[in-house]
């Protein structure tokens, strides 16, 4: 039986993660990475297709606190994060499946030890069934 | 690796009416500013990976502005229009090209030259200052042959006058000899145009097709008080701020030269306190007097700097407010003291108009006395030149640089009107302009104007202060030694990092000339699906996206001169409403999370 090893998609904001690092290499060592111009672009229907898609887990890599190039960008995200961990809540999805972190890092050398953080803090949970889909009634049933 | 792709300047389109940051339409020479500052903002923590960056930017500026090293020693006008500065401080632009000049101009003198052929006409520029190098620099770049003619043995003009606790000596010399070897400038040093037979006429005649005259204001102005010549400036130990500059910094006055004497200076502006530094450096217990009063909010405040006035009071030099000086006192020809009436106010209506009260006078003694209250440019050269009309004023088109009585004859800096150093390299670049429209036959007036008009400050959550700023205590100030210290990598890129971005896309394209946006997207507005809610507006940092009412509906829309292509509308919409044209990011996601 082939031991579960999670999936982690991986958003990052080009501004403040890796762009000084080889782009091909950072590639090669963070699966499911995708660099995006500023992280208030991920939409909540990014991430939840993620998980839909097969994603056991969603990291979230954005500009410190008072440094997005777009001014309030991580506050959106934020915000939004926020508010779909009670979504999530309501569906079954643990909370440790989002994660999100705020701070500097233009090698991009700590962002293969991030995700793989993630993956193990995830780990104990299993694979996320059905990607999260559930019918009306087992959501009513798990109240 | 980051590397940053510039294919020449960044481009402005042209437009009658155009946005720019508040900065770059101050700046005399629109200096691509924002995106500068982004792109130190993005050099890494570790100095030997940054350095090839630096070098990578300061290659970018230096081709529009190749005194830009200097401008971080003794520019920053456009820190006077930072929409920072009353939210905690204007970003401190000037330091940020400081930090570039402390590694890039070592470098210069390794530089390439460019390698321009130079196939057009001659074009002679009298004067090797800011002005005459500037508009030298940017004809040579279109393959002009020019020819400075300087007088003196030294490039750099007025520069020289700049004290070296402000401006390095080094930093002069080695960015104006380096300019003229890397643009392919020929200079003939002491060349005196004016004496002789080297006439402006003769120029024209050995070849010359333009001439750009930018002699600079080599005499001091002389004191005078109600339109009359104050007697006495003749006397020994009275002399001229602007002479004692030029002395020192051709190394002919020693230290201590006016140890334990007492000097007096007049004047308000930067060249008096540069004088009274100076003096100060040298010796000398040094007190100023000026017309101007202490408010600087007021148009008769006093018109010197903070920072000089700040620096001039550290020093322990005491500052006299709102005095004229009506009589120079002296005893067998030797200056004793001067007679200061109050000044009840310098400027009116009509402009520099300053009234006394004599009832109210005060008398200073002293050893010294420097006067520093402005200068002149040569009016008998420019009067044998022809230059000058029967009122014998400089008749020159403002808008062209184009002399009236001689055509082409192009006229700037000091010499057509006194200002700062990047206001005669901005005249320098005028005449070039012109100097080019002329000679190719082009029209002299065409595309030239641009009404700009300043953007405000984006919102954010919350504003940071400006890093300090720290100058070595007074009494540890070593003689002439910049006392000013630069900033160390990491706090240029705190600093940098602070800038707002306030400026459109347009001007900037910093994220394009980094890679991480190919190009900048429209934004879209679905007319069905918009419900007019507005949350697009709230989200906005940029004032960009607005309500209209269309149909009689209400709709949201974007200004896309404001726009910043930064997509947190699009995210915001709760009506998916809105999109950013070609932007491939939903694609991109779609496709990684397809492969899961």
């Amino acid at each position: 039986m082939p031991t579960y090893e999670p999936k982690v998609v991986c958003f990052s904001c080009k501004f403040s993660w890796g762009y000084l690092g080889d782009q091909e290499e950072l590639s090669r060592r963070i699966k499911n990475w995708i660099p995006i111009i500023c992280t208030g672009k991920v939409d909540t229907i990014h991430i939840l297709n993620a998980y839909k898609q097969g994603a056991d887990g969603v990291l979230i890599l954005g500009c410190p606190e008072g440094h997005c190039h777009y001014q309030d960008g991580n506050f959106e995200m934020r915000k939004r994060v926020h508010l779909l961990y009670k979504v999530l809540e309501d569906y079954g999805i643990e909370r440790e499946r989002l994660q999100l972190s705020l701070s500097l890092d233009p090698d991009g050398k700590t962002m293969p030890m991030l995700v793989k953080q993630m993956s193990d803090s995830i780990r104990a949970l299993g694979p996320l069934k059905n990607g999260g889909v559930q019918s009306e009634k087992t959501v009513e049933a798990g109240r | 690796m980051l590397k940053i792709q510039t294919s020449g300047l960044a481009e402005v389109e042209q437009a009658i009416k155009q946005l720019l940051p508040p900065c770059q339409i101050k700046c005399p020479i629109d200096e691509d500013i924002q995106r500068t500052n982004v792109l130190i903002s993005m050099l890494p923590e570790d100095e030997a990976t940054a350095k090839p960056l630096i070098m990578q930017i300061s290659d970018y500026l230096y081709e529009k502005n190749p005194f830009f090293n200097i401008c971080g020693y003794i520019c920053g006008l456009c820190e006077l229009e930072c929409n920072y500065k009353n939210q905690g401080g204007a970003i401190r632009r000037r330091l940020l090209k400081r930090f570039l000049s402390d590694y890039y101009t070592d470098f210069l003198k390794d530089k390439e030259e460019f390698k321009v052929p130079k196939e057009r006409e001659n074009v002679a520029v009298i004067g090797g200052g800011p002005g005459g190098l500037m508009c030298a620099y940017a004809l040579s770049k279109k393959g002009y042959k020019v020819s400075i003619f300087e007088s003196s043995d030294r490039l750099g003009g007025a520069l020289w006058l700049i004290p070296q606790y402000r401006l390095p000596e080094t930093v002069l010399k080695t960015t104006v000899d380096n300019l003229v070897r890397i643009a392919g400038i020929d200079v003939r040093y002491n060349a005196k145009v004016g004496e002789g037979r080297l006439t402006i006429d003769r120029l024209r005649n050995d070849g010359y097709r333009a001439i750009f005259l930018a002699k600079g204001t080599p005499y001091p102005r002389i004191l005078t008080f109600d339109g009359q010549t104050v007697p006495g400036q003749d006397l020994a130990g009275v002399i001229y701020g602007h002479t004692l500059l030029f002395e020192v910094s051709h190394g002919n006055i020693n230290p201590g030269y006016f140890k334990g004497k007492k000097l007096i200076v007049i004047g308000g502006g930067n060249v008096a306190f540069d004088a009274a530094r100076t003096a100060r450096r040298l010796g000398g217990e040094v007190t100023m007097v000026c017309l101007e009063n202490e408010d600087k909010s007021t148009r008769d405040g006093i018109p010197a700097d903070e920072a000089e006035i700040r620096g001039a009071w550290e020093e322990g030099i005491n500052i006299i407010y709102s005095r004229g000086v009506q009589q120079i006192v002296g005893e067998q020809g030797q200056f004793k003291g001067i007679t200061c009436p109050k000044c009840t106010s310098v400027f009116d209506d009509r402009g520099f108009n300053p009234k006394f009260d004599c009832t109210d006078c005060i008398d200073l003694q002293g050893d010294s006395l420097i006067i520093t209250v402005g200068q002149a440019p040569d009016r008998a050269f420019l009067q044998r030149e022809g230059l000058l009309n029967e009122q014998g004023r400089m008749v020159v088109d403002p808008f062209t640089l184009q002399s009236l009585k001689k055509g082409y004859v192009f006229i700037g800096g000091d010499v057509r009107r006194t200002g700062f150093m990047i206001e005669a390299m901005k005249e320098g670049l005028m005449a070039a302009d012109s100097i080019e429209r002329f000679l190719r036959g082009l029209d002299m007036r065409e595309g030239r104007k641009r009404d700009y008009e300043a953007f405000g400050i984006p919102r954010r959550k919350s504003y940071e202060p400006e890093t300090e700023v720290s100058w070595v205590p007074p009494e540890q100030r070593l003689y002439f030694q910049p006392f000013e210290k630069g900033l160390t990598l990491k706090e240029a890129r705190a600093e940098a990092k602070r800038c707002l971005t306030c400026g459109p896309c347009l001007s900037c394209k910093a994220c394009i000339s980094m890679g991480f946006e190919k190009s900048l997207y429209a934004v879209e507005v679905d007319e069905e699906k918009c419900s007019g809610c507005g949350h697009c507006v709230f989200t906005c940092n940029y004032d960009s996206a607005h309500l209209k009412e269309a149909n009689g509906k209400i709709l949201s829309t974007t200004d896309m001169f404001k726009c910043k292509s930064c997509g947190m509308c699009v995210t915001a919409c709760p009506s998916q409403a809105r999109k950013l044209v070609d932007d491939d990011t939903a694609q991109r996601i779609e496709k990684a999370l397809s492969i899961l």
